[in-house]
């Protein structure tokens, strides 16, 4: 028996003279900000201060929290395209305000991540592929170009724009940003002007929080300061230890151990402070759950754990509470709020009874909530508390009135546009937004079912994302897509001739008959781009240069520090490479209007593709007006929170908070609307008893894309686990480790059994996505009617025990994670 | 072989874990493992062989805190009362750390019932029985194991360490004799 680790005993220091650059971590929204070190391999620094770039006297122990330890993780090796090979350092950097020096078990493995052709990341697409005779073999830009081209062109003349399809990125940090999405946005709605857009794994091209938006509340209105300033906290659907971890840390935490009572009596002084309290509505008692009380103590910290699904009724149940005690802010009300009689007739109608039976929580609970959000404080002055909600809520029962009823919360109670208060969604990724906009309507389109299932798209462009895994009801798409596509693959395999008019020829006469071509533009040969017939290779983070802003809109650069591998390429080159060779067929023809939509596409560099975003992004939260790579790499880690409001001085001045004016808001109506009926089918099943709750784990980030490569990370999680209650494994003989297959009539997938009481019996929950079992082939083909969002969070499934595979556990710890 | 070329090689021998996980092959994680040569994995630094305690003197789930390799770094020692990776005695149940956290240097505290080491900083958690496995928190690494080795009189000795300890660029602090 062996343990998962590293391994080594020591670490190279980068030199004095150690090539140095600032950068973002490239996963989640927190943000937190990194230095990187590079220098040439076989040289090293030494242990005095004067002999190494951060100034550490390597001699002694570091103290703790110094912000100068390497751990083996934050290094690498690497080879650039000139055959030279350096050492690269990534390490959190102390003098960035969001993470000072701390780091997440995500951020803190950058180093496993670089690309080198002799770790695990030696598996990044470095040239573009092509399918031929049953496999996809390397090839050059111009045939690839030229090939992707032709279909393209060949499909939008003979069905027009929406017989293409697409589902791409469009976040901030890796691989994502303002340039990679204007690029993508250029070409799918200004050049193709295709409808059949989706966003990473969801089905169609949506906001999340549209119900928010309607309510004027930007997604991001508020800043990291103001979860030092809340009097309560107020998690919705949300783990953040383990997926905003340093968000949580550095800023939530301190609050509730009282460590900014300083702060708040410095910046508040008119008013009395305490301690901050958390509310965590989570049908799970999470790591987050259990890290709160042992820093604030169990007093302060309310964890309502609510039955899947039952948001809505939970938030208007207290809501209705609320006004009940005349403790909702009527001079909020009536200065800065519209519809607030909607809001009365469908929220505040909540029956309390039927809320506590849906939601499984007291109603002294409910109360007690109720007098933390909103009781006001001794001398009569209003609670300031911080609604922050997620996934949980996101994709939770009905994306847009389980927003709303947070939203409307937020505004009977006063809560926006002052210090410690807001309503704001945490995020997942970072954001990066900037396109044209989208051609479709709202609500927008189901792209999965209309254009890969159903057949209205030939062409398949998928970049950054793994939808076989990460969309809903997966298995379902997973077959259409693997029939669609072999549908091409059998027509290039019967076409002999090396010509690329044949094989053009070959492709539509299959997509003709029902065949999809797949394009995949990834990093990785995703399980996605097994079944594709085009595969170009992106740059990744680190790469190329990108900014991007973090949850409290902090816009940074990011800068480019080593080669992408063999010949890949950033996002943007590669969709301007496309644009412009279409560009030149249809001139060929003299076709000058279909030329003029793929114009245009003739940036030279990452920042003149950041300039041109800019005009994607006027009067949004993310508006950078004339910030230049220049500003920005002087600004470093700390960057500039956007909007910008002007230049001083040649810099840009930003916005801490939004709505410190007289912005006006909208109450969003959103009574209780039940279970759908593909929820309620299972529900009445007695074959499918376990609900599947399912979420983010702290060492993983989205679909493991980079996680496979980073073994410690894969090497503890083998397969997606399943926290199951000890009564529903003990009757089902299931121990911790055991292989299970959890199933429906969707799908079924397998997984690890982890045995904890986190969940209530009757309910588990599951790894969101892995590759080795995708959560997804469970979900639903339900979604919002009114924003085409998926309900994740919820699906119903049988479970058996498979059984123990040997040797895998007995390196992998089971002990719950909900305990500190 | 420098160490910086030994340094890649135990990037490699570590990846074989990850590589294959990552692709398809379900039971080479635990061949992997298995395969892994243990003298690839030693140390080069010139780590102190040092007596730590002697096994009559050690009762289950008690630890005992000394240093190692030198009085800079706080160690915990405990005998768990069940066989664990790279334990040591009869029981193959006794197993020494850092008690320096793995994220930020944090100074770890021992929890006898589930035999886990705590951070009091962030709020990492380490599974003392599976060789110091992160089980919750933000270190990218475990916590460093000290390799142990029991002579025929029953003294427990602590001769290398596993893992980069927090807060250093190697193992050995150099010219640690004088500093």
């Amino acid at each position: 028996m062996s343990s998962i680790y590293h391994g080594e005993d020591r670490v190279p220091v980068p030199p004095a003279d150690a090539q140095q650059f600032t950068t973002v971590c490239s996963y989640c929204i927190v943000g937190c900000g990194y230095k990187v070190y590079k220098w040439p391999l076989g040289k090293e620094g030494g242990p005095l201060p004067h002999q190494n770039a951060l100034r550490a006297d390597y001699r002694t122990q570091q103290p703790e929290q110094a912000g100068t330890w390497i751990a083996p993780a934050m290094h690498s090796v690497v080879t650039e395209r000139s055959g030279q090979r350096f050492n690269i350092v990534v390490m959190p950097d102390k003098d960035c305000v969001v993470n000072k020096g701390n780091h997440s078990i995500r951020g803190g493995t950058h180093g496993d991540v670089l690309y080198a052709p002799d770790r695990p990341t030696a598996d990044r697409l470095t040239h573009p592929l092509l399918y031929r005779g049953h496999s996809r073999l390397p090839t050059t830009w111009n045939e690839a170009i030229e090939l992707g081209a032709r279909v393209i062109k060949a499909t939008l003349d003979t069905w027009g724009p929406d017989a293409i399809a697409m589902k791409c990125f469009d976040h901030g940090g890796g691989g994502g940003g303002f340039e990679n999405n204007w690029a993508v946005g250029s070409f799918f709605f200004t050049g193709i002007g295709t409808k059949m857009a989706s966003i990473h794994n969801r089905p169609a091209y949506n906001s999340e929080v549209f119900a928010s938006g309607d309510a004027g509340i930007a997604p991001l209105p508020s800043a990291y300061l103001d979860a030092k300033l809340a009097d309560t906290i107020v998690l919705v659907g949300a783990n953040s230890y383990e997926t905003q971890s340093i968000y949580f840390l550095e800023h939530m935490l301190p609050n509730l151990g009282g460590g900014t009572l300083p702060l708040k009596q410095q910046v508040l002084p008119a008013e009395p402070h305490a301690r901050g309290r958390m509310i965590i509505v989570d049908p799970r008692r999470t790591s987050t759950v259990a890290v709160a009380e042992a820093h604030a103590g169990k007093d302060n910290v309310l964890h309502l754990q609510i039955n899947n699904g039952t948001d809505i009724a939970l938030l208007n149940a207290l809501s209705r509470l609320i006004h009940e005690q005349g403790w909702h802010d009527q001079g909020f009300i009536d200065r800065r709020t519209n519809n607030f009689s909607a809001f009365q007739q469908a929220n505040l109608a909540q029956s309390l009874d039927e809320a506590v039976q849906l939601t499984g929580i007291s109603k002294a609970q409910m109360m007690q909530a109720a007098q933390w959000i909103a009781k006001p404080k001794a001398s009569a002055a209003r609670r300031r508390t911080l609604f922050l909600y997620e996934k949980g809520l996101i994709w939770g029962l009905k994306n847009y009135e389980n927003v709303a009823s947070v939203v409307d919360l937020a505004l009977l109670t006063g809560n926006l546009g002052k210090p410690g208060t807001g309503c704001s969604r945490l995020g997942g990724h970072q954001e990066g937004y900037s396109r044209p906009g989208y051609p479709g309507q709202r609500p927008p389109v189901n792209v999965d079912d209309v254009a890969i299932k159903g057949g209205a798209s030939k062409v398949f462009w998928v970049a950054g994302c793994n939808p076989v895994g990460g969309t809903l009801n997966a298995q379902h798409f997973r077959a259409a897509l693997a029939q669609r596509t072999a549908l091409v693959n059998q027509a290039l395999d019967a076409t002999n001739s090396g010509s690329l008019d044949d094989k053009v020829a070959a492709v539509m006469s299959a997509l003709d008959k029902g065949g999809l071509f797949l394009i995949v533009q990834d990093i990785y040969p995703t399980e996605t781009a097994q079944d594709a017939h085009l595969v170009l290779p992106a740059a990744q983070w680190g790469e190329m240069n990108l900014t991007s802003i973090n949850g409290e809109r902090r816009l940074r650069l990011y800068q480019k520090f080593m080669d992408a591998p063999g010949i890949a390429e950033p996002d943007w080159k590669i969709m301007a490479r496309m644009a412009q060779r279409l560009e030149s067929l249809y001139r060929a023809e003299g076709k000058t209007e279909m030329a003029a939509r793929f114009s245009g596409f003739t940036w030279t560099s990452d920042e003149d593709v950041f300039r041109a975003a800019a005009a994607g992004v006027k009067g949004a939260q993310e508006d950078y007006g004339d910030t230049t790579y220049a500003m920005l790499k002087a600004l470093g880690t700390n960057g500039v929170q956007t909007p910008v409001q002007e230049m001083k001085n040649g810099m840009p001045v930003g916005t801490t908070r939004l709505y410190m004016d007289e912005t006006r808001f909208t109450f969003i109506p959103a009574a209780w609307p039940g279970f759908p009926s593909q929820i309620q089918a299972l529900m009445n099943d007695p074959r499918y008893p376990f609900w599947v709750n399912n979420g983010r784990a702290n060492h993983g980030w989205q679909t493991l894309y980079d996680d496979a490569r980073k073994p410690y990370v894969i090497g503890r999680e083998p397969f997606p686990h399943v926290e199951i209650h000890p009564k529903d494994a003990q009757r089902l003989d299931i121990a911790s480790g055991d292989l299970i297959e959890l199933f429906n009539p969707y799908g079924s997938v397998s997984a690890m059994a982890v045995v904890t009481d986190s969940n209530a019996p009757g309910h588990v929950f599951m790894l969101f996505e892995h590759p080795k079992g995708w959560l997804n082939s469970l979900t639903t083909d339900y979604v919002d009617p009114a924003t085409t969002i998926p309900y994740y969070k919820g699906t119903k499934a049988g479970i058996r025990k498979i059984g123990t595979l040997s040797g895998v556990n007995g390196q992998l710890t089971f002990i719950p994670m909900n305990q500190a | 072989m420098s160490d910086v070329s030994r340094r890649r090689f135990l990037k490699l021998g570590a990846c074989v874990v990850g590589g294959a996980c990552a692709t398809d092959a379900l039971p080479s994680l635990a061949q992997a493992a298995e395969g892994d040569d243990i003298t690839t994995l030693r140390t080069t630094l010139p780590y102190p062989r040092v007596q730590l305690a002697s096994i009559g003197q050690l009762t289950i789930g008690r630890e005992q805190l000394t240093t190692y390799p030198d009085q800079a770094s706080p160690v915990v020692l405990v005998k768990l009362g069940r066989p664990a990776i790279n334990g040591v005695g009869p029981e193959r149940d006794i197993v020494a750390f850092s008690r320096r956290c793995s994220h930020m240097g944090g100074t770890l505290n021992f929890r006898q019932g589930t035999g886990t080491l705590h951070c009091p900083l962030h709020y990492a958690m380490f599974d003392a029985q599976k060789g110091g496995l992160l089980v919750i928190g933000q270190a990218t690494d475990n916590l460093p194991q000290l390799e142990l080795e029991v002579d025929a009189a029953g003294n427990v000795f602590a001769v290398g360490i596993s893992g980069l300890l927090y807060g250093r660029q190697a193992n050995i602090l150099p010219n640690s004799g004088t500093v």
